[in-house]
This record gives structure tokens, C-alpha cells and sequence, in this order.
């Protein structure tokens, strides 16, 4: 009896049409074939219609001059001379600022909800339920187009509110009073960089003293003497750096109107777009994070709040020294997910006229490819996300669970 | 032998009433200094917002804008003179949710929950309620009315049909869900010729009725794409992993917005200039898509949490693999992440809004271009975009509502 030959089409007698692992290859072979072709059907069409139709396509356009205002810039930005490709840059800063913005105060205001949700006091946590609900149940696009309105029907800037001469609220935005490099810039940046080392100095003697307290049970007033070391180092650099520049560090600018036209002149001047934007994507996003908090919190279990109580500890201190840090760890994964979402949601700003990357890129359509443009914006975007998975993936790592 | 007399003062007071309505209070509201404090400081904010509100509300909001936007906030321009010159085409979407409602009466028959029960009819009864609005009747007509109530018989044609004819089975519920969308897609779009199906080209479909359109399109769609995503990103396939990869990261990396207008932009040139796939199919399928990616990463958390024991068991018990999957695993993952299921519809509810941006004649459309031509309304605009965040806010809160009663009802957390 001679061996059966034992090559991959006949294994262990296994006919071809029923072999497992051949088939599993030839569906994906199949569907690979499948998906390129229709990738390749796609874009094969595009490229022939972009010529039959003669649709503008190419990526010249970059290099031209731009032409066009851009109305809120944080870099400087001359519509003259500057080029697309620098334009789309100012765009995509005015995106990052406010989502950074954005995110920095949603988590705040959602945390507070969140804790609000869980108060004993019934009145506190049926209202947080309520901001909740109500927020969370209505597109966004909504709560922005409700808020530009809102805005819009404020007193023009003939009839601004006026609020002890320094900030002014009408229908085109609000000016407030800014910090200044008006004395040169030596001097200014050396305060910050005091005023920054003196930060860091107080966090370490508050570290310091806290487990000065914890260990050795006396009482060392850590945020106090933190506090008092950060504010004491800022106040002497700022003394120190008056008495040898002859001015102060740094000016403040404060907004006045303008006598001929009442135009708002000077200081902070934030236009009602951006306003509109930052207050919609924080009081939406907030509703999600306090969710968010409010789940992960809960998520801790009931025995380490009770345990927490018995030794001693005050409700806020709970809170703060036991349930937080715990809940943390459920709480950072879905909230990354959330500051990726309000990136994203940013895109709304052309129904309010904010410049962000989407609005910015819609008005360049009318001059340069749209196609082009468009998959410019979405590459930014998807490395706007990319950026948040790795905080995320950071995280994830840093907290994990060792040696189990 | 000495008695010890109790002296008055000796006597405690009896224990702090902890039940009743003033034990409610207390509990609730006054258990501490500080949490009294915080009562009377929230509910004094609280009381002063409630009377601005009302004193708003009632006193220098003007509500009449919504009255005259009337029909357009629903249909937007379907059935304006330069779209429908006969004014004869309101009957369509009418139809439309006819068609909508006997689907849930066949769905209350098959599935024969108290739950669906109540979903169809109570949308029965809004909709017939709807006949009731005080909108003078050259604006709303007999007819429109009538149309309206005829919804509540239609929920019960619906549960016969399902109940004593072939209908009513849960295979078949897929294919009529499939039929009544074509249905609906011809009924409102028309059919050239044919008398009382004037066409009407879908970029005038318009108001809440395109925004309902989308997300009934997605809601149906993007939970078996999403559940095919899913399934695939956990194959252990190399090629259909990257590819559901590829396809779910992309698709939640950048915003819609991008991608809508990507549909309206680049689409179109893959196809023929005559190719019968219109802007609102295409923002549709786009929309469909962006949820399905979401959709497909709440499904997999879902098997992920799956304990591997309950495959190893199928296996073990000669299920193949495909089977296991649709038997065992698929359907408790499915039952675990309802809430997240649902959340991602109410998202893609919201989303629709979206289409305002690039154009399309939606709810927020109509509004904000209404206020735009007619300067005086601009005031009162703040009324309108109140009444359309309402409208939003009970649909959405209406499908969370549901999401919890189906999590009570599958016990999900109890086995």
C-alpha cells in the first residue's frame, strides 16, 4: 500500500472545495479583488470625469496667493500676499485653539455636572438630570444656530453693554481687557518664566508637605503653602523686574470704543462666531462628560466609599482622596473619545461663521479645487484624531495593570 | 429599695421623622448645614431663570412665527407652487407614514411586546393628534386632517395583516421593510406620466420630512453594516481585518461634515451624469455609513465582553463557527450594548441636521432661511430654533425612553 501523498490539496484527504483554510484564502483573495477593483473603478471614473468635465483638480493652487480674509486669526495673516497653503494653516490653529479651549472647559463643566448628578441634595442632582437630558437630545447644529441668534439679537455695537468700562458684550462678539507685551519683550517673558518656575516650585512643596502630612500626621497646610510659594515667587519677579526695567512687565490692554464710529477698540476682542462655537461645543460636549463622570463614579464600589467614611475621611475628601482616583481609570477611555468628538463637531463652525478648518476650506472652493481642498481638510482631521487616539493609547498604557 | 423618678427633662424627644413628606424634605433636601445652604441657593437660581423663562415665554416671545413657517417646517418645499403646481402633492409624505405605520402595526403583531404595542400607538396617536393643531383650515385642510387620524387605523391593518396573513413573520419583516422603502422612495419622488405622481426631484424634499427620511434610511441600515464591520474587524482573516480597519478608522476619524460634502462633490464624478442617485440618496448612504462605523465599534465591545467560554461551549458542542456566532455570541452582545446601540441612532438622528450645511432644504434650512428673508421674524428667532430643538429633544428622549424599557425587558445586568 503505497503512502498517500500528503500536499496541501489533499491534507488528511480533505477535498479541495471543503478545505478550511483554502477557502478561508480564496474569500479573502476574492474580496481583496472585489474591494480593489471597486477602489480602482472609483477613482478611475473621477480622474476620467475630472477631464471630460473639465472639474478643477490639481494642487498648484497651494503656492498662490490667497486673497481672501481670514477673520479670526490667532497667527498673523496678511490676505494680501499670504498663500492657500498658509491660509489653511491659520484655519487649522483656530481649530486646534478652540478645541483645546473647548475641551479644557467641557471637562470642567462636565465633571461638575457629573458630581452635581450624584449630590444627596435631591434639587442639585434633578437639575443636573435635566441639563442632561436636555442637552444631550438636541443636535448640536441646533444649540449653535439657537446661541448665533441669541447673539444676534443683542444690542449692535451703537448700544454695547458696557461693564465697568473694561468689558464690552454686543451683537458682533465681547472685548475684554488682554495682557501685553507693551514694556518689550525681556522683560515680560522673564516674569512668565519666573511666574512659571514659581508654579512649579509651589506644586513640589506641596507635594512635599502632603506627604509631609500623610506620613508624619502633622499638620502642613500643603495647598496653602503651595499657593503662597507659587504667588510670593510671581509677586517679588514682578517687583524685582519693575524695579530694574522701570516698567511694569507686562501692560494690559483695555478695550475702549472708538469715538467717531463707537467701534471696540483694543484689548481681547472675540468675535460672536467664535463665542457661539465655544459656548455650543462646551455646554454639548459637558453633557456627555458628565454622563461619563458620572458612571465612572458610580462604577467604584459602594464598600470603598463606606471604608472611606469609617476611617474618618469627610465627603469631599471621599470624593477627592478615594472615589475620583479610582474612577479615573473608567472615566479617561470614553472621555478621550469625547474631546475627539468635539475636534470633530468644530466642523460645524460654517453655520456660525467661525473660520476653523471646514469653513475656511467651503470659501476656498469658490477659488480652487474643491476636491483637493476637501481631501486636505480630511487628512488634517484624521491626524487630529490620530493625536487623541495616542493621548488615549498613552493612557491605556500608563495605567495599566501590572504583573497580574 | 430605691425607684428613680423620671424627670421631665430626662425624657428625649422622639426620633426626627424620617418617612412622610417633611421626612422626604428633610432627607433630601436639609440633611446638612451645607446641604441646606445649597437647597436654598439652587432653588432661588433655579426660581429666578424659571420666571425669566416664563416671563419670556409668555410675555415678549412672539410663538406666531411658527404658525406661518407652519407646513414648511415639515415638508419644507414639497408641496410649494414652483415644486407641485397643483399644491395636490401633501397627500405623498401623508402616505409615506400611512405606509410607516402599518409596518409598526405588522411589527406589534410579530413581536407581540407591550413595548412595541406602545411605540405603535403612541406614534399612532401623535400623528392622529397632529389633526388637532389649531392652524386655520385654508392652511391645514380637511383633507390634511383626515390623513392624519387615518393613522391610527392604519397601526391596526397593519397588526391584522400581520396577525392572519403571511406577513407577520420575522423573516418576511425584513423584505417589507425593504419593499416599503422603495414604495416610499417612488411615492415621494414620482413617476413622470403617471397621473397624481407629479415628480418631484428629491433636492426638494424638504423640513423634518428629510430629516426623519435619513435617519429612518440609516436606523435600518447601519446595524447589519455595523454588525458585518464588527464581525470582520474580529475575524481572524488577515485581509478582511485591514479592510474593516481601514473602513472603520477612516470613517470615524474625520467629521461627517467633510464627508457630506466629499458625497456631493467627488461622488458624483464616479458615476454617469445621468446615473439616477441624487444628492439626498448620497448624503443618506454617507450618513448610513459614518453611523455604521460607530455602530460597528459599540457592537464589538459588546463580544468583547463576551466571556471566551461561551464559544469555547458552542464549539465544543459541534456548532461551526457561523452558526456559533449567530446562535451564541452575536445575539447577548447585541443585548449588551442596546443602550450604546440606541445611543449611536439618536446621534444619527442629530446628524441629519448636517445636510443644513451643504444645502439640503432641511428643518433647520427652512427656519434659518425664513428668518433671513423676513427680517422682522429676526427677533422672534430664538422662539423658532426653541420649537425645532423641542421637536428633536422628544424623538431623541422618546428612543432613550424605549432603549431602557428594552434593557429591562432583556434583563440585561440581571443574568
Amino acid at each position: 500500500m503505497a503512502d498517500q501523498p500528503r500536499g496541501i490539496l489533499t491534507y488528511q484527504g480533505i477535498p479541495v472545495w471543503r478545505h478550511a483554510v483554502l477557502i478561508q484564502w480564496a474569500l479573502q483573495i476574492i474580496s481583496a479583488i472585489a474591494v480593489v477593483t471597486l477602489v480602482v473603478w472609483f477613482f478611475s471614473n473621477v480622474a476620467f470625469a475630472i477631464n471630460d468635465r473639465d472639474i478643477p483638480f490639481g494642487w498648484n493652487f497651494f503656492g498662490r496667493s490667497y486673497g481672501t480674509p481670514v477673520p479670526e486669526h490667532a497667527l498673523p495673516f496678511n490676505d494680501s500676499t499670504d498663500s492657500y497653503a498658509y491660509a489653511l494653516l491659520v484655519a487649522a490653529v483656530n481649530t486646534i485653539i478652540l478645541a483645546v479651549a473647548g475641551v479644557i472647559l467641557a471637562i470642567i463643566v462636565g465633571t461638575l455636572i457629573g458630581i452635581a448628578r450624584l449630590s444627596p441634595n435631591w434639587l442639585l442632582s434633578r437639575l443636573s438630570l435635566v441639563y442632561v437630558e436636555f442637552f444631550r437630545n438636541v443636535p448640536l447644529l441646533v444649540q449653535l444656530l439657537f446661541i448665533f441668534y441669541f447673539i444676534l439679537v443683542l444690542p449692535p455695537i451703537t448700544e454695547t453693554y458696557n461693564l465697568f468700562d473694561v468689558l464690552y458684550i454686543n451683537n458682533a462678539g465681547i472685548a475684554m481687557p488682554q495682557p501685553t507685551l507693551s514694556s518689550g519683550i525681556a522683560p515680560g517673558l522673564g516674569w512668565v518664566a519666573a511666574a512659571g518656575a514659581g508654579v512649579f516650585l509651589g506644586y513640589t512643596v506641596y507635594k512635599l508637605r502632603n506627604r509631609r502630612e500623610i506620613v508624619t500626621g502633622a499638620v502642613s497646610y500643603p495647598l496653602l503653602t503651595g499657593i503662597g510659594t507659587a504667588v510670593g515667587i510671581a509677586a517679588v519677579a514682578w517687583v524685582a523686574i519693575w524695579a530694574m526695567a522701570g516698567d511694569t512687565p507686562l501692560g494690559l490692554s483695555i478695550p475702549a470704543p472708538d469715538d467717531r464710529f463707537g467701534r471696540i477698540e483694543d484689548g481681547l476682542r472675540v468675535r460672536s462666531g467664535a463665542i457661539v462655537m465655544l459656548v455650543g461645543l462646551v455646554m454639548y460636549t459637558a453633557a456627555f462628560i458628565a454622563e461619563i463622570v458620572r458612571a465612572g463614579i458610580q462604577s467604584v464600589s459602594r464598600g470603598q466609599t463606606e471604608a472611606a467614611l469609617a476611617v474618618g475621611l469627610k465627603p469631599v475628601g471621599v470624593l477627592r482622596n478615594v472615589t475620583f482616583p479610582q474612577a479615573l481609570r473608567v472615566i479617561i477611555p470614553p472621555l478621550i473619545s469625547q474631546c475627539l468628538n468635539l475636534t470633530k463637531n468644530s466642523s460645524l463652525a460654517p453655520a456660525v461663521g467661525f473660520a476653523d478648518l471646514t469653513n475656511v476650506g467651503i470659501t476656498m472652493t469658490q477659488t480652487a479645487p474643491a476636491i483637493n481642498i476637501f481631501l486636505v481638510i480630511m487628512l488634517a482631521y484624521l491626524a487630529m484624531s490620530l493625536a487623541w487616539s495616542a493621548v488615549g493609547n498613552f493612557y491605556n498604557w500608563r495605567t495599566r495593570i501590572v504583573g497580574t | 429599695m430605691a425607684t428613680r423618678e423620671t424627670t421631665p427633662g430626662a425624657i428625649l424627644p422622639p426620633p426626627r421623622m424620617t418617612t412622610g413628606k417633611v421626612g422626604w424634605i428633610r432627607n433630601n433636601l436639609f440633611s446638612s448645614p451645607s446641604n441646606g445652604a445649597t437647597t436654598i441657593i439652587v432653588a432661588a437660581l433655579t426660581l429666578y431663570l424659571l420666571w425669566l423663562f416664563v416671563d419670556w415665554a409668555f410675555g415678549t416671545a412672539d410663538w406666531s412665527v411658527i404658525p406661518t413657517l407652519g407646513g414648511t417646517l415639515v415638508l419644507g418645499q414639497y408641496n410649494s407652487d414652483s415644486v407641485c403646481p397643483s399644491n395636490d402633492c401633501f397627500w405623498r409624505p401623508q402616505a409615506s407614514l400611512l405606509i410607516a405605520m402599518t409596518y409598526f402595526g405588522i411589527l406589534w403583531a410579530v413581536a407581540a411586546t407591550t413595548l412595541v404595542r406602545g411605540v405603535a400607538l403612541t406614534t399612532a396617536f401623535v400623528a392622529a393628534a397632529m389633526a388637532l393643531l389649531p392652524l386655520p383650515f385654508d392652511e391645514m385642510g380637511m383633507d390634511v386632517r383626515l390623513l392624519l387620524v387615518a393613522n391610527i387605523p392604519a397601526v391596526f391593518l397593519g397588526r391584522w395583516l400581520g396577525r392572519n396573513t403571511p406577513v407577520g413573520s420575522t423573516r418576511n419583516l425584513i423584505i417589507i421593510a425593504f419593499v416599503g422603502f422603495i414604495t416610499v422612495y417612488f411615492l415621494l419622488r414620482g413617476i413622470e406620466g403617471v397621473p397624481g405622481l407629479y415628480p418631484v426631484p428629491s433636492r426638494f424634499w424638504g423640513g423634518l420630512m428629510l430629516n426623519i427620511l435619513l435617519a429612518a434610511g440609516g436606523i435600518t441600515a447601519s446595524l447589519p453594516i455595523g454588525i458585518m464591520l464588527a464581525l470582520g474587524r474580529r475575524s481572524n482573516l488577515p485581509v478582511v481585518k485591514m479592510l474593516c480597519i481601514g473602513f472603520i478608522e477612516f470613517f470615524r476619524g474625520v467629521p461627517l461634515i467633510t464627508l457630506l460634502f466629499m458625497s456631493q462633490t467627488l461622488v458624483p464624478l464616479a458615476f454617469p451624469r445621468d446615473f439616477p442617485l441624487d444628492e439626498v440618496t448620497r448624503a443618506g448612504i454617507v450618513i448610513t455609513m459614518f453611523s455604521a462605523a460607530y455602530m460597528a465599534e459599540n457592537i464589538r465591545g459588546g463580544l468583547q465582553a463576551l466571556h471566551r467560554g461561551q464559544t469555547e461551549a458552542a464549539r465544543a458542542l459541534g456548532l461551526p463557527p457561523w452558526n456559533t456566532t449567530t446562535f451564541i455570541t452575536l445575539p447577548q452582545a447585541l443585548r449588551n450594548v442596546v443602550p450604546a446601540i440606541v445611543g449611536q441612532y439618536i446621534s444619527l438622528y442629530k446628524d441629519t441636521t448636517l445636510v443644513f450645511i451643504i444645502g439640503m432644504l432641511d428643518i433647520l434650512h427652512m427656519g434659518s432661511s425664513f428668518i433671513g428673508s423676513n427680517r422682522e421674524f429676526l427677533p422672534h428667532s430664538r422662539e423658532l430654533f426653541l420649537f425645532i430643538a423641542l421637536v428633536f429633544w422628544v424623538f431623541n428622549y422618546g428612543m432613550s425612553y424605549v432603549s431602557r424599557r428594552v434593557e429591562r425587558n432583556l434583563g440585561v445586568g440581571e443574568r
